[in-house]
Parts: C-alpha cells; structure tokens; sequence
C-alpha cells in the first residue's frame, strides 16, 4: 500500500495507482478532459495538473503514479491558472462556439470544464478556419471543428474496439483525426460499433439519429442486457416522450465495459420494418383485421388439441416466454414439435457432451480478453458476436496470436498470424489430426504450427460458433475436450441469439421437419423470419404467427397476433458464457399489442392447459456447458 | 429586450440608477466626462461599432459585455468562416427576396464591415455577462449588484451560455 | 574584416575594475600604439574571471599566456617582451590552473588556433570509416575488449560515472547516473538506443561523427550494452542522413564478420547485436520516449513521464538511450581512465564539446572544444570575428530548443552548470552568432513557426501554445502588437514550460522568454513606436488572422 497526502487528506492507495484515482478516490475532484477510465492514460489535454512538492513543474495525474509520501495539491493558484490557460487554448483553436453545437448547455464536457473553472469568456478568441464536416457514414458525423484533439476515439477505436480506424495525420498545429489514411469514415474501414461517438467529449463525432433529439437531462436511461446476440453485452437505452433516441454500451459493465457493436447501437434504431398493431386472422383468402378474442378462438379452434402441432419459439424471447412456451406446447399440449428457430444447431452437441460428461467444459468469456493465443473453429467473429471479437483483436498487437480455421471466406482471418483449412462436416477428423499434432508433434506444417503456438502459449484459448456445432459430431466435440486437456486451453462456445443458451437448457432443441404436420405456432417476437422457415410453413395447412413486424411468414399466416418487440417488453437472458441478466421495458407498447408472453396466457387460456411459470428450475435442471451465474 | 425579461423588477432597478444615456434615449452616448457604469450589447461587426466601443471604454468606469455576441462574438460571429464579402453578398444579392438588380451597398458613409470580433478583442472588458440571452434573473442580479457599488460574481448557476 | 595576430584581453569584473583594469587597458592602447601594433593586435574587456587574487588579468591570444595581477607599470614590459618581440613575461605570467577550473584547457591548447583537443572527432577525416581495420589501428574496440575481459559491468559503470561524463544531447543528465539506473532496473531483457535523430537546425555534429567514424558508436553501444545487461541495440538515423546510414550498415557488417557484434564477442558470453531504425522526418522522434515509440512503429508521440525508459522503454523493456556524442566519448574514456577525462573541461562538466558554429561570422563549422569556454573565446578565436567587423549581437544555441545568449553573457564559461545558472541552456552545441541585423521578434518568429510546426500535437500547451504564439509574434512583426501581447507572450512561455509534457513544449517558450528578459526594449520598439529597429519585421499595420 502507498500512502500519500493530496490536499492535506492522507490517503491510502494500491500500488499502481494514479495521482488521479487516488484524488477520486478520496472524493476530491480534478478536472479531465483527455482521461477515460477505460482507457490507458494519455496525458493529452493537460487539464488535471497538479501540484507535487519537490516536481520542478505541474504533473499530470491521470499519468503519474503515486508514490509513498508524495504530497500533492489540486487546488493552489497555479493549478487553477493553468487550468483555466489549457482551457482558453483549447476554446481558442477551432470553432468551439456552443451556441452552433448540439452538445452544448450539459452535454459537453469541454463546457462543463469551462463552467466549472468560472469561465465567462474566452481570453483569446477561436480561430475561424473552418474545417468540412464528414457526413460520409450512414450513422455517424465527423464534425473536425468541434474536435478538441484528446485522441479518446483513436485510443477507443485501437485499444477496446481493436480496429484502428481513427487516426492522426500531420503534426502540430496541423494535426487532423482522420479515418484510414484519410478518407471519408463512410469509406473507410470503420466497423460502426460507435464507441468513438460514445467516447467523445464534445460534439466532434455524433450521431445522426440522436443529434438535437435530447440532452442528457431530457432522457431516461433504461438499462438492461442487449438481446442482438449471445454475448450479453449492458447497454443503456436512452428514450424520451416514448421514442427511442440512442442506445449507449454501459461502461461499468463488467463484461462489455461499454462496448457495443453496430446490431447493438445503431441498427435498432434504423428498424423500418412495418409494425403490427392489430390482429389478423384470415377469412375467405384474406387477412383480416380482429379483435384480440376472436383470433385468439381462431386459434383455439385451428389448434383444436394439439394434435399434428409444430410449435417454433425465437431465441430472442426473454427465457420467461420460452419456458411457458415449452410449457404449454410441450408439457400441457404435448405438441410433436416444439422447438426453436434455431433448432438447436448452436447448441445441441455440446449440450450433449455436458451431459454425458456430468460437467461444464466452457469457460467465461474473460478468458478471452487475456490470452496469448487464440484458435477460432469456424467462426468469424468480425461479423457475428463482434464484441467477442473485439476482445481478440485488440490483443493481436500485444503479441497474442490468432489460428483461425475456417472453410470459407472469413474476415477475421485477415488478421490472423495463420489460417487453417477446415473444411464443413469435417470437424471430427480436422481435430484428431490437430490433437495428434499437440501430442507428438507430427502431421501436416500447418497442424504442427498451430499446435505449436498453442502449447507455447499461457493460457490458450479455443472458440467456436454456430457452424462447428451444427457440424461437429459426438466424437469432434470429444477431441475437442481432449485438445483443451492438453492444452489446458479454455474453451468458449459463442453460441446463437441472445438465448441460445437458455432454448438449449429448456431442451429446445430440436430439428424443424414439415413432413405430416397439421398446425404451427411461429413464436416470432421481433425476429425476422428466415426464407427457408416461409417455405417450410408452406405445406402447413393452419399456421399461427405471433409477431411485432409484418413480413412474408405473416401474410402467409392464417392468424397473426401482434407482439412487443424488445424495448417494449422485459426479461431474463442467459447469455453464452452463463450469465442470467436481465432485460428491460424501455419504451410502452403500442395500444392493443401485447407481449409474448401475455399473449401466450391468453391462448392458454382459451385452450384450457395448464401452465407453469417457473424457468429457474427448468434452466438448472441440465447440465450446461458452461456454469450458470445469477448476477 | 432581454432586459425586459426581468419585468417589473425594473422598477426596483430604475430606482437604485441615474440612467445616462441609451440608444433609445435622446442622449446616446455617456457624458464627456464619464460614468460609473456602461454596458455593451453585441460583437464588433464594423468600424462603427469599434469607435463606439473604444468611446464607450473611455468614458466608463466599468464596461459590462452582456449576451454571447459581446463576450464570444455570437451568431454574427459564423460570418467569420465566409468572410464579409461572401455574407453582404448573400445578403444582398444572392437572397431569394431581392430582385435581380441585387447590389451591395457602398457608401463611403457606411461603416466598413469588419471580422466579427468579441468586445475584448477590441477594448478591455470588466466584466461579463454570457448567455443568449442571459438569464433575466442573471442579468437582474448582476445589474442590482453593479447599481449598488458591487461587483456581480458570475458564477455556478448564474454562469451559463449556449 | 581586419585580422589581426593577437587578441589580447583584460578582464573587467568588478574586482579587476577596482585594482585599475581600465588603466591597465587605456596603458595597453597607447602602448600598443607606441609600438605601432595596432593593427595587428586586437584589444578587448573581458568579464567573469572570478580568480580575484590574480586579478586583473591579461590573456593574449593565440598564445594562450595569461598575466596576472597586471598593473600599469607591467604594461610596457608585456608589450614589448610579448607582444613586439615574442617573447612570454615570465615572472608575470600564471598558470591556468592556478586559476579556476574553467580555464584549465587554457595551457593544454597553447599554440594551437582551433583546438586539436578532440575525442569525440578524433577519428574522424583521420581514418577511413569504411574499413574496420583502421578504426582497429587507431585503439579501437579495445575499450571494449578491456571492459569484456577485465571489468565487471558495474566498474564499467563506475569508470563512467567517475569521468563525470554528461549527456551531449542537452539536458546534460550524468551519463554514468542513467547507465546505474537502466542496470538496475528489473527485467530479462534490456535495449540499448543510440539517439542520432539529430534534427536540431544547424546541428551536424552527430552526422559527422557517424560518417566518419562509425564504429566508435558500435563500440561505445557495446560497452553500455554490456554494462546494463542489454543484447539488442537501435540506432535511430535520421532518414536524411543517407550517407551517415550506409556507413554504419557497413560498420555494423563488418563488426559481425569479426565478431565484434553478435555472439559471445571476445569469446565471452556477451552478446549484443545492432538494428537500424531510421526517421522519417519528425523533429519530436528526437526525443527519446517519441523515438521509442517511433521504433515500436507508433505514431511519435512522447510518452509520460515516469515511468522512464530506463524502467520501461522500448518494449516496456529498460532501455538505455544515449546520444551520439555522449557514445562517442566513451571508448576514449575507458581507454584512458575516468581521471584523464575529467582533466578536461570544468569541474562539473569534464571533457569537451563538439559546436556547430553558423551565422554572421568569419569562420563557420564544425569546433570540438573543452567545456567552459567561452562565446567571446568561439567568436574571436574559432570563427575569427564576426564578419564585416559587425557588432555582436545575440547568438542563438542548441538548434531550435536551446536559448537566446545575449552580448551580455558572451563570457559566461559554457558547461551545463555555469548556463544553468545564467537562465540560459547550452542545448545541442549549435551556436548561431548574430549581428546588430538580426532583430529579436524575427528570430523568435522563425523558431516559434519551426515548433509550431514540428510539435507532435499530443499535449494542448504544445500544440495549441505554440502556434497561438507565433500568431502572436506575428503580428508583433506586423506592428499591431499590444503590450498585452508582451504579457500574453510571457505568460505562455511560462505556460508551456509548466504544462508541457516534453522537453519540445517546455523550451519552446525560452526564446519569448529570452527575447523579453534581454531584448526588452528591442520588442516593446515595435510595440509601442511600432517600428523595427533592425529594419526587418513588415510592419505592415495589418493584423494576419489566417496563419496557415
């Protein structure tokens, strides 16, 4: 432990620490501009200057660590002129005129610094050479005039996200946060994850949908678990007057630590998919529009007892609308199909390895924010759970390397120390001949390589997605385990959908065939139907759809009831690595549409089966392949 | 007009001041041999506004620059990034309202446009009053201060601008 | 220009004045003019002798002889015994050493116009630098083979340490301090870096050194390598310098193919071997912690500080960064012992420095000279007077980042401690002299845009400070200066200093600083009279608001 004076407050601190923490630690507080907590210090905007006895000049304390017996002081004369001097340059090097700015007034830290010191105005004046704004990117505008240079989003871009887009170009008084080398960030190699507009102090980089829509102030914050896909990742939805203005990462988050990709940030607010907003049930050829009790004995009616039933659930439901799903259509019902969208193809084999091993095998997905070598198994984790992903990629310049072993095109591969061929459906013997190489060392150059990097790595870690465990076999699965025996490599399953993971633990799990049956019930919630889903509920002759959005599947329907889509709605997510969080309500539902689950009730019911609405018990019930946490 | 925000409560203000002149008074300028205090809305914009801002600092004790055009140069300000010549253009010329013998004018009796500047780019400034507009309860504080021998602090809630 | 034989100069500190050195000095005029050498001897005051018993004092020049205590019935016996017939006054004359130490290189440089006192040059235009063999003949690599066989890593450091040796790259931190520090610092792997980013303006001493005698920095890399346990090591070439880059590719070639690089050297288990960075044209990469990043393939932006790169440099990794210079002391100090070296130069600054001399004078190069000379000795005796029989004026130091020296401290002994104390810095051995043309808001203009442009852009004092005083300065140069900008100026040259995070940003005020504080009246002319007295600002009354 260090022990240091700031402000005349003895202080106790972990070696390690900064000057910064330390005041903050204390309740003392120092201005910033440049420092991020997730970010590593910078030392940049030099507004944090402190004074420490026996330092020949002012010391940064986002970057100086405290030291025993260091006597430090926020507040003298000094410190609050250099401040204010920092301040005056920075107001004065491009147009930071707040009345033009959408941040101005509570959103921009720059002026809420500047308030803070007392600032009425600026001693020197800003220069006026005005810089073109980039409007090149479908969500985001790159606005250089407003930039205070503190390199947040570069740092962001490089050291969380791992994409190094942003960038400086010139020096000096000429320098220039660019994209790439300089071109328009529309074109550029940006990713749209958003984390630079979340990083950015002032109004340089904002986005298009939220611009002049709210200010913090104007808002309310809901947050809750993102429902994009099976990382998990906190987000925060920012709503005001009943509309969606923003969605935000939550930096606190102990797993995404604010990171977001674009499916989780922008893309939901860009959903122009046509609402439902009232029943439908078909009469004479057509949809018509009902009421909710007439489709709901519509549905009764065509169900009749469930014989000949299929019934599909999306793994986007919170695991509440499974479990009562699983209930009435396979414990109250007993349906002859009742399954998932997903079928089960991210899930089922490994499902079956826990079983049959009595134990979890996978490991947390912080095993793969520290590793030093990383083997991807048919997965490309640039397009699908992009968060996972960036937790590789900002480590390849550390040194970690990267084996990705895919069949076909894979962009994650770009940045892979090597790549391995693995061809679909031959999983089994692609790992015998990779374990033979870890064991002897013989084989084919690429194998041997691979097994190499691994055995000489730390603490290895091995991923793989939907398409290795749609593929891989009882036997794969088994040298998979093997290999990370040997290794002593972890290894983690990234899964579907937001609830992969709790559909497999619920045993939904199931492959859809359409051969003899006599009715569906298509759980949708807000997902969008697959074009090999609409054909398959062709040879259906009495269909039921339960969905937010029109599309195709609904107009094929024969009763269609309108359902929340994910911020009107709230729940529980069993994310891949075993996390249970929770979702919440964000916006009010539409009059007249209900949730899944209501809904569900109500066709019960009418049906008159009985339902259970315990999911704990049934989640735990299976072994699962990695352990289940309740946060 | 913003002072007008402050409603009756210039009835308090008008008692506590001996009001010397203002641009809607007969007399328009401070006496010659000066005044306790003067307060100067807006940027400089031309020449004009340069002289009555260097008249305005000899003759007043103290010199208030009130609302975002006197302390940071304010909407006139983004003419800055065009140029003068670009703006008088657009203004007079270019416009959607003018006909087509749009000209700009060009007496050598009008005052000469200027860059927009702040007032403290031009004289030195006491204090200042930031804000578009400012708040009426600020500018009420800082003119009742000011009336009674003080010097208005502005600070925390009192200091905000757009 | 008139040249003359002799220089002979009589010191006017206080003490001298008040035992009569001004009638010692109008004794000297007649007599000089009895002897009708006047145009041939060149009379002058000098200040600052300090060794007040022996005061005052006669110094002539070339020959190096001072006389002490002078009085006015000595002078027509200097005169004639010396300076007419050329013979030394012996029972007057003393010996440096009986003075201060900063004059003890006096005696060891008799006779010799510019000095030939040189370790850092002394190899280079005497040897081919292409061909090891001959940096072999002339001592070379066996500092190396004496530390490798004989000395432990730590006595190396303690040779090092007792040399006094300082770093030439100009802050002038102890060598010996910084090779402990990296030695003891924790880690397995350690680097070596040799600074020869060498950007500073007018600054060509590094160049020289490496294209005439590049194996003096192998072997002095070696020997720091060796005593702080590095194996690797980088030089960081400045990319202009193709010559300089090809020459060391070949030394460091031809010292693998005798073992002199790679493994187990001398038949030892130390091993080290040499990379090749080179710069790509930023004057920031020649700051050690931006070099590092530089060579990590970063964009060169220095780093905070602590931790130092003697506990985490390159790679995170200790690393030793010397500049060439200071390297290239090294071999001679382990050859001839730490006690030799600090014979040389003053007591706090031992061994000598290489000056790049340029600006409004006779002679201008390259000088290797001990410290604690003096401006007045570099202008009258190396660069043979100012040209044109002009005034000086001012003389500029250490490239950009160095100080404005005025007329005033021309006597003052150049070592890092003696500058110290006068406010100014010795910086990276530029030296650019000037006349009564140069006018002081001009020159700070032209360093002032240099920084401007050359700062990384990292830290906002820097970045923004920098570009927001050269605008300044310019319209200064424009006559629409204010005394408020005087007092702008000042403040952020303070600023700067106090806020910056490298040396780049906090030296960058030192000329506004330096031009205030002795060129007052110079800066406030165009102020206030709005006129430049040397005739060289625009003064146009325009105010320049797009500085691009």
């Amino acid at each position: 432990m260090i022990k240091l004076t700031i402000d005349g407050n003895e202080i106790e601190v972990q070696e390690g620490t900064t000057v910064l923490e330390a005041a903050e630690a204390a309740g003392l507080y120092v201005p910033t501009l440049c420092h991020h907590p997730q970010l590593t210090p910078y030392g940049g905007c030099r507004l944090c200057m402190v004074e420490v006895e026996g330092a020949r000049t002012l010391q940064p304390s986002c970057t100086l660590p405290a030291t025993n017996g260091m006597v430090v002081k926020t507040n003298t004369q000094k410190v609050l002129d250099a401040r204010k001097f920092v301040l005056t340059l920075i107001f004065s090097e491009r147009n930071h005129f707040c009345m033009y700015c959408q941040v101005s007034d509570g959103d921009c830290e720059l002026q809420n610094r500047a308030y803070d010191e007392g600032m009425t105005h600026w001693d020197l004046q800003p220069n006026w050479q005005p810089f073109e704004v980039d409007a090149s990117h479908p969500f985001m505008v790159l606005d250089n005039n407003r930039c205070i240079l503190c390199r947040r989003c570069v740092r962001a871009c490089g050291e969380l996200v791992g994409n190094y887009t942003l960038g400086f170009e010139e020096r000096g008084a000429d320098s220039m946060l660019v994209a790439d080398y300089n071109v328009p960030l529309g074109e550029s190699s940006c990713i749209s994850c958003g984390t630079c507009v979340q990083i950015c102090p002032t109004g340089a980089i904002i986005d298009r949908q939220s611009a002049y829509q709210g200010k913090e102030t104007e808002v309310e914050h809901n947050i809750g678990v993102c429902v994009e896909c099976s990382v998990g990742c906190q987000r925060d939805v920012l709503t005001r007057d009943n509309r969606l203005i923003r969605i935000e990462g939550v930096w606190e988050a102990p797993l995404n630590n604010g990171l977001l990709c674009d499916k989780g940030r922008f893309l939901p607010l860009e959903d122009d998919r046509p609402r439902l907003l009232t029943p439908l049930v078909r009469k004479d050829g057509n949809l018509k529009a009902a009421t909710w009790d007439d489709a709901i004995n519509a549905i009764a009616e065509g169900l009749g007892k469930g014989e000949g039933l299929a019934a599909i659930a999306s793994t986007r439901l919170p695991i509440e609308d499974l479990a009562l799903f699983k209930s009435v259509f396979a414990d109250s019902l007993k349906a002859e199909l009742v399954t998932t969208l997903e079928e089960g193809k991210a899930t089922a084999s490994l499902a079956k390895m826990a079983e049959k091993l009595g134990q979890s095998f996978e490991s947390n997905l912080e095993t793969l924010k520290d590793t030093d070598a990383v083997l991807s198994l048919a997965l490309d984790l640039v397009d699908e759970h992009q968060v996972a992903g960036f937790f590789v990629k900002r480590q390849l310049t550390d040194g970690t390397n990267l084996i990705v072993a895919d069949g076909k095109g894979n962009k994650l591969a770009e940045k892979a120390s090597f790549k391995l061929d693995l061809e679909a459906g031959k999983e089994g013997s692609f790992l015998l001949k990779l374990h033979e190489a870890i064991e002897s060392e013989t084989g084919d150059e690429g194998f041997v390589k691979a097994a190499k990097l691994l055995k000489a790595a730390v603490k290895p870690v091995i991923v793989y997605g939907q398409d290795f465990a749609a593929n891989a076999d009882d036997k794969a699965v088994e040298t998979l385990v093997g290999i990370s025996e040997s290794l002593n490599a972890s290894l983690v399953g990234v899964k579907g959908n937001a609830n992969s993971m709790a559909a497999s633990q619920l045993g939904l799990e199931s492959p859809i065939k359409t051969n003899g049956y006599k009715s569906a019930f298509i759980m949708l919630g807000d997902e969008n139907p697959s074009q090999k889903l609409i054909k398959q509920l062709e040879d259906f002759p009495f269909v039921v759809a339960l969905s937010a959005y029109g599309s195709q599947l609904t107009g094929n329907a024969d009763v269609v009831l309108p359902v929340t889509m994910w911020a009107e709605q709230s729940g529980t997510y069993l994310n891949m690595d075993g996390r249970l969080q929770k979702a919440v309500q964000s916006l009010e539902a539409p009059e007249g549409v209900l949730t899944s689950r209501e809904t569900l009730l109500k066709i019960s019911e009418a049906l008159e089966v009985e339902t259970d609405a315990d999911w704990k018990t049934r989640i735990l019930s299976r072994t699962p392949t990695v352990q289940i946490k309740e946060s | 007009m913003s002072l007008l925000d402050i409603d009756e409560r210039i009835l308090q203000l008008v008692e506590l001041v001996d009001l010397r002149a203002t641009p809607i008074t007969d007399l328009k300028e401070p006496d010659e041999e000066g005044v306790t205090v003067g307060i100067l809305e807006g940027g400089i914009n031309n020449t004009y506004n340069e002289e009555v801002a260097k008249k305005m600092r000899e003759r007043c004790k103290i010199l208030v620059a009130l609302g975002d055009c006197a302390v940071f140069g304010g909407v006139p300000a983004m003419r800055n990034f065009f140029g003068a010549e670009a703006a008088l253009q657009r203004a007079y010329v270019d416009a959607e309202s003018n006909d087509d013998e749009g000209k700009i004018p060009s007496s050598p009796e009008l005052a000469q446009m200027t860059r927009v500047r702040a007032l403290n780019e031009v004289v030195p400034i006491d204090l200042y009053i930031p804000g578009c507009p400012p708040d009426a309860d600020v500018i009420f504080y800082a003119l009742t201060e000011l009336a009674q021998g003080r010097i208005p602090e502005i600070k925390n809630e009192n200091l905000h601008w757009h | 220009m008139k040249t003359t034989r002799s220089m002979v100069l009589v010191s006017s500190d206080p003490e001298s004045l008040d035992r009569g050195a001004l009638d010692v000095f109008s004794t000297l005029q007649k007599q000089i003019t009895k002897f009708g050498l006047e145009e041939e001897i060149a009379l002058s005051m000098i200040t600052d002798i300090s060794k007040h018993a022996m005061s005052p004092l006669v110094l002539v020049y070339p020959d190096a002889v001072i006389y002490g205590p002078v009085t006015t019935d000595d002078v027509p016996t200097i005169v004639e015994e010396h300076l007419y017939k050329g013979r030394v006054v012996q029972e007057k004359q003393i010996s440096a050493y009986d003075l201060s130490g900063r004059v003890a290189w006096l005696s060891s440089r008799k006779g010799t116009m510019p000095a030939e006192n040189r370790i850092v040059l002394k190899n280079v235009g005497q040897i081919d630098p292409e061909n090891i063999d001959e940096y072999i003949i002339n001592d070379g690599y066996e500092g190396l083979g004496t530390v490798l066989k004989e000395m432990t890593p730590g006595e190396t450091i303690q040779v090092i340490k007792d040399s006094g040796l300082r770093g030439r790259g100009g802050a002038g931190f102890p060598t010996g301090l910084k090779w402990q520090f990296v030695s003891g610092a924790k880690g397995n792997k350690k680097f070596v870096i040799c600074n020869a980013d060498e950007s500073e303006p007018g600054t060509f001493k590094d160049r020289l050194v490496l294209e005439g005698d590049p194996h003096a920095i192998i072997e002095a890399m070696s020997i720091g390598a060796y005593a702080v346990g590095a194996d690797e090591g980088y030089v960081y070439i400045r990319g202009e310098y193709g010559l300089a880059i090809s020459r060391m590719k070949k030394a460091i070639q031809q010292a693998r193919e005798y073992n002199l690089l790679g493994e187990n050297i001398f038949g030892t288990d130390f091993s080290f071997d040499i990379h090749i960075h080179t710069g790509a044209g930023a004057y920031i990469c020649g700051e050690e912690t931006a070099l590092i990043e530089s060579i990590e393939g970063n964009r060169g932006e220095p780093r905070p500080r602590p931790p130092y790169p003697t506990t985490a440099g390159l790679w995170q990794k200790p690393t030793l960064v010397n500049n060439v210079e200071t390297l290239a002391n090294i071999p001679a100090i382990i050859r001839n012992g730490a006690a030799w070296y600090k014979s040389i130069g003053t007591q706090s600054s031992p061994g000598t420095k290489v000056y790049t001399v340029l600006g409004n004078v006779n002679v201008t190069g390259l000088i290797e000279v001990p410290m604690g000379i003096t401006l007045r000795e570099v202008i009258s005796i190396y660069a043979k007077g100012m040209k044109g029989s002009a005034t000086f004026k001012l003389a500029q130091t250490g490239g950009s980042s160095g100080s404005i020296i005025p007329a005033s401290l021309q006597d003052t002994p150049m070592d890092f401690d003696s500058y110290d104390k006068a406010g100014v810095s010795l910086g990276s051995g530029a030296l650019l002299i000037c006349n009564e043309d140069v006018c002081v808001v001009d020159l700070a203009k032209v360093l002032l845009n240099f920084f401007r442009f050359e700062s990384c852009g990292k830290c906002n004092p820097c970045r923004i400070g920098n570009k927001r005083a050269y605008e300044t300065l310019v319209n200064i140069s424009e006559g629409v200066g204010t005394l408020q900008d005087l007092k702008d100026l000042k403040m952020m040259s303070d600023q700067l200093y106090e806020l910056s995070n490298c040396g780049l940003g906090q030296t960058a005020g030192s000329p506004l600083k330096d031009i205030l504080a002795h060129f007052r009246a110079e800066v406030e002319a165009h102020v206030k009279l709005k006129v430049c007295p040397a005739g060289i600002c625009p003064m146009s009354g325009q105010r320049v608001y797009k500085i691009f």
